[in-house]
């Protein structure tokens, strides 16, 4: 009798459940591990084996190869699927797995390795015929030389990580008396978060809107399933995204796509992909780099495509052809995906940390959550602060609108302030509403960050509160001391007042 | 009971008396019910249905949550209220609050010195965490008192890092 195929899921929080998922759909079994941080995490409740890999921080478990390794041996693991973020776009990683005789579930390390380095990348994108953004070759080695390419390439000019992503490492630069210091945040930012302080230097297109396009490769072929666009960002942090895009019509997605494909073709692409576009007001578009893994925002592509990446991400690895009708795909209806994460929007997107005391989630026609905490777990300072995405499908994008901000209405978090409030304001924004956006969209809408209490809602929020108070007052004076409640009043008043 | 409400930087007086709610000299019906076994609350007023969830404080002290939302509400009786305006006590009396840690951090840049005046939105503290430099602001117009940290130094989630005096316009 052959065993079920088990995966090995190198991660934690809600990629981790949302492939463990897939992997039970598929037929296969998964094998969880957990940092200390983690032990009740609904990934590992979820999972049919679950392995200890070590203290919270990061580069003691999520991040050790030889722990990951040990544990897909001792758990029984021939698979292995990264997720997203820790090490799954580490090259040296996928060969580790590949070369302890496991499948890697996602592209060849050559590919990651090529695509990894954006300088390198952006090479290999030029000679494929990729349409790439005006900038340097080779990362930044000497801060004097930097001034000179910056004049070349003219400015607003972009410093970026050769290794980065989600925005750190990351600084836009108007004038050259700028440069130095910018230079100097954005390689010491990238060497803490990636452990290589290379920047490179490219032009900044202004107001581009962010879309990129899924590719899926199997043996065989390889096909993209159209665009996200991700251009509601703080901080280069993508916070909403959404799948079709306004600004992306039947011929340019067929322009795009086709791009998409040859960059991937062009590294021997295996599995899912992204590949990230700048896209101008002009519908010009740049290549900007490719994501070698399945991304935070797959499920918007999910929605309108009615496929399962993950599943095909398994399939795929697993040597069989993937499951889309040969022939154009197109997309059906509108999806919409929040970020909801533990940041105040209150208090500067800053992070919140502590307990989650009470989660309720949304649900009704058309609306999915992938998250990765239940009630009663902590949120810390040592991973990401995403907490889950409520995703919502309909058949067009005004309706989408409508159907997230009933699902967010439903959403309860307590114990940790989330941006919850933040995306309900941009729900009713009129610019978001007919998708006059670009990534530079909350840069110029600070407004959208912070709220205030709708007049409407002050007097019911007195009222809610002065009951609460009065119940609490019943709650903490027994009622025996009651005839003398009116010098206990005073008594407690001069108390506290005393006390200050 | 007569309260009285301060929200969004308004006072609203709102009168409870037993089955009877009375919001700024309008009666209204408003019934408030726990969920048991949540930290929710459901409103009916005049009829009009709200989830919220609460929060205590400091006695008086309450935190709505309405969809994500929070607020931060004090609720003082009429006696309390008169007390206070006798004594000078409340907010006056207590002085410009702290800036605080919101998370643990290495306190990468200290943006301002003592006796400097500072303005609503201002920068204070550079602070780094989670691998992103976080700068700290101040949310009301002062003087800095005091400096209670220094670029290089790992603090925990609440340490006092600057300390104001009320400014001129404070």
């Amino acid at each position: 009798m052959s065993q079920t195929p088990r995966v090995l899921v190198a991660n934690r929080g809600e990629i981790a459940l949302r492939i463990i998922r897939a992997c039970h759909e598929e037929g296969l079994e998964a094998v969880a591990v957990y940092s200390d941080a983690d032990r009740l995490s609904p990934h590992v409740r979820a999972a049919d084996v679950a392995l200890p890999i070590g203290p919270p921080p990061p580069g003691e478990s999520y991040l050790r190869v030889d722990r990951l390794l040990e544990a897909a041996r001792a758990g029984g693991a021939t698979l292995v699927h990264p997720g997203y973020g820790f090490l799954a776009e580490r090259a040296h990683f996928a060969a580790a797995v590949v070369g302890a005789g496991l499948t890697w579930v996602g592209p060849p390390a050559s590919a990651i390795t090529a695509m990894g380095d954006k300088t390198e990348a952006r090479r290999r994108m030029q000679a494929a015929g990729v349409p790439i953004v005006p900038g340097l070759t080779l990362p930044i080695t000497e801060p004097a030389a930097a001034i000179g390419a910056a004049e070349e390439i003219g400015y607003p000019v972009l410093v970026k990580a050769a290794a980065g992503g989600g925005g750190k490492g990351m600084r836009v630069v108007h004038r050259a008396a700028d440069l130095l210091p910018a230079l100097e945040t954005a390689a010491s930012e990238a060497q803490k978060a990636f452990g290589d302080a290379s920047v490179y230097l490219e032009r900044y297109v202004e107001r581009p809107r962010h879309v990129e396009i899924q590719v899926l490769a199997d043996h065989e072929r390889t096909v993209h399933l159209g665009e996200r666009e991700c251009s509601v960002q703080r901080r280069h942090q993508k916070l909403v995204e959404e799948a079709p895009s306004a600004a992306v019509a039947p011929a340019l997605r067929e322009r795009m796509g086709a791009a998409a494909v040859a960059a991937a073709a062009a590294v021997g692409y295996r599995g899912a992909g992204t590949c990230e576009f700048l896209l101008a007001a002009d519908g010009s578009f740049y290549f900007l780099e490719m994501n070698t893994r399945i991304q935070v925002e797959h499920p918007v592509t999910e929605l309108v495509y009615g496929v399962d990446l993950v599943r095909e991400q398994l399939r795929i690895a697993q040597g069989q052809p993937m499951r889309l009708p040969r022939g154009p795909l197109t997309p059906r209806g509108w999806a919409l995906e929040c970020r909801i994460t533990s940041e105040d929007p209150a208090n500067g997107f800053l992070p919140s940390t502590g307990r989650i005391e009470y989660l309720r989630l949304p649900a009704g026609p058309g609306v999915r959550w992938d998250g990765g905490f239940e009630a009663g777990n902590e949120v810390t300072l040592f991973y990401d602060s995403l907490l889950g995405k409520v995703v919502v499908w309909a058949p067009d994008r005004a309706e989408a609108i409508n159907r997230m901000r009933r699902a967010l209405q439903e959403l309860v978090v307590t114990g940790v302030a989330t941006n919850q409030a933040f995306h309900l304001r941009l729900l009713d924004d009129p610019d978001f509403q007919r998708a006059a956006i670009d990534s530079q969209f909350l840069d110029r809408r600070p407004d959208l960050l912070e709220g205030r209490p709708p007049a409407a809602r002050i007097e019911a929020l007195a009222v809610a509160a002065a009951l609460a108070e009065e119940e609490a007052r019943l709650r903490r004076r027994p009622r025996v001391a009651e005839e003398g409640g009116r010098d206990t009043a005073w008594r407690d008043a001069g108390r506290r007042e005393g006390l200050r | 009971m007569k309260y009285f409400v301060t929200l969004a930087g308004r006072e609203i007086p709102v009168e409870v008396d037993g089955g009877s709610v009375t919001v700024d000299g309008r009666e209204v019906e408003a019934h408030l019910t726990a969920v048991p076994g949540t930290p929710l609350r459901h409103l009916l007023l005049d009829g009009a249905s709200l989830t919220l969830a609460t929060e205590a404080g400091e006695p008086g002290e309450w935190r709505l949550l309405v969809h994500g939302s929070r607020h931060e509400i004090q609720v003082v009786d009429e006696r309390t209220r008169h007390i206070r305006s006798l004594t000078g006590g409340g907010a006056a009396r207590a002085g410009l609050s702290p800036l605080r840690a919101p998370m643990p951090g290495l306190v990468v840049r200290v943006l301002v010195a003592p006796g400097q005046a500072v303005e609503p939105g201002q920068g204070l503290i550079v602070l780094e965490a989670m691998k992103m430099e976080n700068e700290l602001r101040a949310t009301t117009a002062g003087v800095v008192a005091e400096i209670r940290s220094a670029a290089g130094q790992a603090v925990e989630k609440g340490q006092v890092l600057v300390e104001f005096a009320p400014g001129a316009g404070a």
